[in-house]
């Protein structure tokens, strides 16, 4: 790959990240800038209603259009083999079984593709498509819908669901976050190309391209091998790309009705309607503390949206049963299923809502029980054992990491009681809370090829979304082998490369750190097999005693027994060197519980005549385990914390329930954070290694950053102002008449 | 299945009588007609445009509908200009026109014919990086680097412009362009730098 | 887009003469494109005008004058509007991006469109882009809406900032017809109420051309503010808008403009509250008082009460602003 060879050459490149140089002279390709010979383009014209049947679909004034191709319909189509029945289409778990049906979900829904030799005759023809529905009643008023839907138990019962009841302090409230939307920049598009009648090409924005891969081979019937996937650059994910869509498989039956290369990008409102939210959902959280500031009990309930042909479970309530000490907790949950698409993973799903209740609700304790909220929080952490499996953490350092941010904010300037501290109209306030994630890592396998003056590439079918995953690879390369960093490529992006899992969670460098490091190890192993024909100390050699430089390998010590790689290659006759190893969890996991933590805390200014919020200060610490790359790291969490600021203050998608339809779903219409809604971000790491995890000690740090961030900062408008505001987002209407 | 074709000669034919009929009908009976009639569908109109894009003559054939944007992308495979919203809601589309900063995404092609375009792809000098670009690597001011381009184009007009007083003027200036990943601290730090030379 | 051809006149008289039913013109594009592209705007042909219009700003003792084609930016960078009609450089710099203000010409910012989410969307009814289908915002999602000058057919609301500070400044809009007779709209009767033809935004005559705005000559430069309250902190339409200007005598008030923005389906001046403040003190309780005998005229919608507090407290804002400024 290619973000080395598409990277024009330039001579004063500072360094930076591996990709650093395609991106800033916008030479590195993204899903939809490939050129495939003959190539055509599709758009989506979708459903008007949100929910019943297609009577007909008129296609008559599109096909007038000058350079349209064809017209894809659920009648007009080429069969999907594993869409050919209902059965079929259910076994298949791709959820929307695209141009597959007859029946209407969700308004938007795609009915017809239309595929022309130019994007403008494409579109236009697209907006031509009419169509005949059968209506039946749309459901998408969550609000109506949910109270209805009765609750279940998630997770076992700790003690006493009705504890919290015999507490002297308690809060028991309702909390509301509306529907968010991922909104990478880059929009998802499809390039797919046949190449065969059952090989194919796909350049697809995903965030992992083995899953892509699998589910093609499924769908189509054919080898997984013969489905090449790259996703080289990827315009952001945030969780959108960890599914594959609709669209995806519209692209590729298009390229097979027309048997040529077909272009498909989504337009920004299909962006809303066709990649996945974060579903609208409602908690009710009951809990309570002895007088000495203990947590008693916790009831935690939670329902949020799905779509009526797919269920999709967010976990909202799981946070409560990992952060503090508490005997007592029992957690409920519900989906609610409504004529919308389905809900997806978005960057630090379920935990990211269900903190946010929590978390406001142990400031308002804190509050209740005159007890500042730091030391509140400190006092009941489960900071050395995992109260859901009882395991110990394997390291876990959330008390550092809130007690570095309070020095950061300098927490001391606080006044105790909320509403004391004005300038003007402004009223300032301090606001803080935490946030965790479960710190996972997967099985992965990557190669590294050596050429003969000792540069290596090492690869990876693991995507980089913009996490700088390809810069990480290259930092523990460097440290394994001792190869200059000038000297390793990178690649990575494509299902050819050695198999790795999708990039999600934060998951990705936890899981391909193992991977890198085994494979610089059967680097070493297989350098030394070579180096034994000439030298015999190299016989039975292990990976640790092998030593690499930028020209050669010794023994133990630097330039002990030393072979040139030029002589190694030249003895052994060898062009390049190639190794592939695969890692994986392994027993730490039956002795360990992991996890990643962050303290968040932020100095607001809320305008009290007009509603307006000016986050003045904001600080992050946390704790990710080693931090491979500093910069990249603390890019990572600010930019998550720029997320929490969006779903604090301004992200949501209105729906009008009379039609089920998105309104104002587009970029103009749906505000998440512009460069003046951020404050410059104060961003801290503890970078303690977790020996146990994996062997770089890295933790994984996408989630964390925005997990308990929008309740830091509602906690902090009500320390200004005295509102105790439960829904998101707090716009300034909510200010105003909170 | 069935191959289709259709023929311009057919609606060359008919449209102009459908133009006119469908003109006169009000709007439900106009959505009967629909059903039976063919609507009228207007030709596309193409034309051979000049453009001047870094420094580099261009005649092209395009439809008067292609916004610059989609001529730098589809046509002359200049995707250093990245395509966020395609309408003017998110800044990744940013170029230089006549030395400003614009939305190449609302701008139709054929009206910048002749007027100095520059794009991502024409600011670095031979092998030397512009400073901004330079900046943008050591700040680290982007992540998956989709806005980076049109964050940079901008920027440089930022400078230019000289919105570079303040964290908070350098903020507003550049407020036109969104950034999911959240990379805005690096982004005013590549900015403050290179407005400090 | 629908396909269209492309005509470029060379003066005003071209332009007026050329133009056929159906037809549009184009300066800065950055409204009609976007409509284009969502298929509510579906001209046959587009004539481009940015040549043919006036890109010049000229500066009299009586006033100044602005070409229709100015873009706002250099409106806003303009030395002498920066010197004596900062309010107008300030609403500019309140609107949109860097990129857009770079694009959009005055006229076209006179004439752009209303943001209403239900006339972008084509499949939701809008009076204003399909006469006729009624106003899906009417009891639905208004938050952004109207609170007052609103009909039950409409309840959209004029997108511009730049408008706000013109009609506070009692700029007029000078339009050329297709006689080639130049004639001068008041700014307060350019844009209309909705009423029963939502769909007609303006009194530009038909087959006429907008070719200057001009202010005229005023002591407002020294005390004014422009206060944009939305939803996040930059590039987002306003919630409320208020432009504010005071002529003051020592502590005493002796001319005051209000105008707000994102209340009305045009630039809405608050003539009674500006009454109101004629000859008071520029006091915290006389500000309060001007901006409740604003919130009285206003009526809002079923979700869009927060208006009304939000534009007292923005007016009361705004004017202790100018005070600073």
């Amino acid at each position: 790959m290619r973000f080395f060879e598409n990277q024009p050459a330039v001579t004063n490149a500072p360094e930076g990240r591996v990709e650093g140089v395609a991106k800033v002279t916008g030479s590195g390709k993204y899903a939809a800038e490939y050129h495939a010979g003959n190539m055509c383009y599709a758009v989506m014209a979708g459903s008007t209603i949100a929910s019943g049947t297609i009577k007909s679909i008129h296609t008559t004034d599109a096909r007038q259009v000058a350079g349209v191709l064809d017209i894809i319909t659920h009648t007009r189509k080429p069969l999907v083999p594993g869409m050919a029945d209902a059965a079929k289409i259910k076994e298949s778990r791709f959820g929307l079984p695209v141009f597959h049906t007859d029946n209407i979900y969700f308004k938007g829904q795609p009915i017809a593709l239309v595929i022309a030799e130019t994007l403008e005759d494409a579109t236009y023809a697209a907006s031509l498509i009419s169509a005949e529905y059968t209506t039946t009643e749309a459901k998408v008023d969550f609000d109506k819908a949910h109270a209805a839907v009765p609750l279940n138990a998630a997770g076992k019962e700790r003690g006493s669901a009705d504890a919290w009841r015999d507490a002297p302090y308690q809060s028991e409230a309702e909390y509301t976050i509306e529907h968010e939307v991922h909104n990478p920049m880059e929009m998802h598009a499809t390039i797919a190309h046949w190449e065969g009648p059952d090989k194919l090409k796909l350049y697809d924005k995903n965030q992992g391209v083995n899953n892509v891969q699998r589910t093609f081979a499924r769908l189509w019937n054919i080898p997984a091998d013969n489905i090449e996937v790259f996703s080289e650059f990827v315009g952001g994910g945030f969780g959108s790309g960890l599914r594959v869509w609709p669209h995806c498989l519209a692209a590729i039956m298009a390229a097979k009705q027309v048997n040529r290369p077909v272009k498909l990008v989504l337009t920004r409102p299909q962006m809303f309607l066709l990649t996945g939210y974060r579903p609208k959902s409602w908690q009710k959280v009951r809990m309570g503390a002895d007088a000495g500031g203990r947590f008693t009990g916790l009831l935690h309930q939670a329902r949020h949206s799905t779509s009526v042909y797919e269920s999709f479970n967010d976990g909202i309530t799981r946070i409560s049963r990992m952060v503090y000490n508490i005997s007592n907790v029992k957690t409920e949950q519900a989906t609610v299923p409504l004529n919308m698409s389905t809900p997806t993973w978005m960057r630090g799903p379920g935990d990211c809502s269900g903190a946010f209740a929590v978390e406001c609700t142990v400031d308002e304790l804190s509050y209740q029980l005159k007890q500042d909220p730091v030391a509140l929080r400190l006092k009941n952490l489960a900071i050395t054992h995992d109260p859901e499996s009882g395991k110990p953490w394997s390291t876990h350092y959330l008390n550092e990491c809130i007690e570095k941010g309070a020095a950061l904010i300098n927490w001391q300037q606080r006044k105790p009681l909320p509403g004391q501290d004005k300038e003007g109209d402004w009223a300032i306030g301090y606001g803080m809370a935490t946030g965790m994630w479960n710190a996972g890592r997967g099985n992965a396998s990557a190669g590294i090829t050596m050429q003969r003056d000792g540069a290596i590439t090492v690869k990876t079918a693991m995507t980089d979304i913009g996490t700088g995953t390809g810069t990480g690879i290259q930092n523990i390369a460097h440290e394994q082998t001792g190869i200059a960093k000038n000297k390793i490529k990178i690649e990575l992006g494509n299902s050819h490369l050695p198999p790795a899992p999708s990039q999600g969670g934060s998951t990705g460098l936890s899981t391909i750190s193992g991977a890198v490091a085994a494979t610089c190890n059967a680097l070493k192993q297989k350098l030394a097999g070579y180096a034994a024909a000439q030298d015999d100390t190299y016989k039975n050699a292990q990976a640790a005693d092998i030593v690499l430089s930028d020209t050669g390998i010794s023994w133990q010590t630097a330039g002990n027994h030393f072979i040139a790689y030029t002589s190694l290659f030249e003895k052994n006759n060898l062009t390049t060197v190639e190794v592939e190893a695969s890692s994986g969890p392994g027993a730490e996991r039956q002795q360990y519980a992991f996890c990643s933590s962050a303290a968040h805390f932020c100095r607001v200014k809320v305008h009290t005549k007009t509603g307006k919020v000016k986050i003045d200060k904001m600080v992050t610490v946390a704790d990710g385990g080693s931090i491979v790359n500093e910069k990249a790291a603390a890019n990572q969490i600010s930019g998550a914390v720029v997320g929490g600021i969006g779903m604090a203050l301004m992200e949501e998608q209105a729906t009008d329930q009379r039609y089920g339809s998105l309104i104002g779903n587009d970029l103009a219409g749906y505000h998440f954070a512009v460069n003046a809604d951020a404050p410059v971000i104060e961003v801290a790491f503890i970078n303690k290694p977790d020996k146990n995890i994996n062997p770089s000690g890295a933790k994984g740090l996408g989630e964390v950053g925005i997990i308990g961030c929008a309740a830091a900062i509602v906690n902090a408008i009500y320390h200004a102002t005295g509102k105790r505001l439960r829904s998101l987002p707090v716009t300034p209407d909510k200010i105003l008449l909170g | 299945m069935e191959k289709q074709t259709y023929s311009r000669r057919f609606f060359l034919s008919t449209s102009s009588m459908a133009a006119a009929a469908v003109a006169l009908i009000p709007g439900n009976v106009k959505a009967f007609y629909k059903n039976v009639k063919k609507r009228f569908i207007p030709a596309k109109s193409v034309n051979t445009l000049s453009l001047t894009i870094n420094q580099k003559q261009y005649t092209v054939q395009a439809d008067t509908r292609t916004t610059l944007l989609d001529l730098l992308r589809e046509q002359l495979q200049l995707t250093g200009s990245k395509k966020g919203c395609d309408h003017g809601q998110c800044g990744a589309c940013t170029v230089h026109v006549n030395g400003e900063r614009v939305l190449s995404c609302l701008t139709l092609a054929a009206l910048v014919q002749n007027q100095p375009i520059t794009t991502i792809e024409g600011l670095a000098e031979g092998d030397q990086l512009h400073p901004m670009q330079q900046a943008f690597i050591e700040c680290d001011g982007f992540q998956c680097g989709y806005c980076t381009p049109g964050q940079i184009m901008s920027a440089v007009a930022c400078v230019k412009e000289g919105h570079t007083h303040s964290v908070e003027e350098i903020k507003e200036f550049m407020s036109g362009n969104l950034c999911r990943c959240g990379a805005y601290n690096g982004i005013v730090e590549s900015i403050q730098k290179v407005a400090a030379r | 887009m629908k396909p269209f051809t492309l005509r470029k006149p060379n003066d005003i008289k071209q332009a007026l003469s050329g133009k056929k039913a159906g037809e549009a013109y184009i300066a800065g594009g950055t409204n009609l494109v976007d409509l284009m592209k969502k298929h509510i705007a579906e001209p046959d042909a587009l004539l481009d005008v940015t040549t043919a219009l006036s890109a010049g700003i000229e500066t009299s003792s009586r006033g100044i004058r602005i070409g229709a084609m100015v873009r706002n930016s250099h409106i806003a960078s303009h030395a002498a509007i920066q010197s004596q009609y900062p309010l107008l450089a300030k609403a500019i710099l309140a609107g949109a991006s860097p990129q857009i203000r770079n694009m959009a010409s005055t006229a076209g910012n006179l004439l752009q469109r209303t943001r209403c989410p239900y006339f972008y969307d084509i499949t939701l009814p809008c009076n204003k882009r399909k006469p006729g289908s009624g106003c899906g915002a009417l009891e639905g999602e208004n938050r952004m809406s109207a609170i007052v000058g609103y009909s039950e057919h409409c309840v959209a609301v004029h997108p511009s900032d730049m408008c706000v500070a013109l009609a506070a400044l009692d700029a007029s809009v000078v339009v050329s017809g297709s006689g080639g007779k130049s004639e001068s709209i008041p700014f307060a009767s350019f844009h209309r109420l909705p009423g029963t033809t939502p769909e007609i935004d303006n009194n530009l005559p038909v087959n006429a051309l907008i070719t200057a705005v001009e202010i005229p000559a005023n002591a407002f430069h020294k005390h004014y503010a422009y206060l944009k309250v939305r939803d996040r902190t930059s590039y987002a339409f306003a919630l409320v808008s208020v432009a504010a200007a005071l002529q003051l005598s020592g502590t005493k008030i002796t001319a005051a403009r209000l105008a707000s923005g994102g209340v009305a389906h045009k630039p809405w001046r608050w003539h009674e509250a500006e009454k109101f403040l004629q000859g008071k003190e520029a006091t915290a309780a006389n500000f309060s008082q001007a901006a409740a005998i604003a919130a009285r005229s206003t009526k809002p919608l079923s979700h869009n009460g927060y208006k009304v507090t939000m534009l007292q407290g923005a007016i009361e804002t705004a004017l202790h602003n100018c005070l600073n400024a």
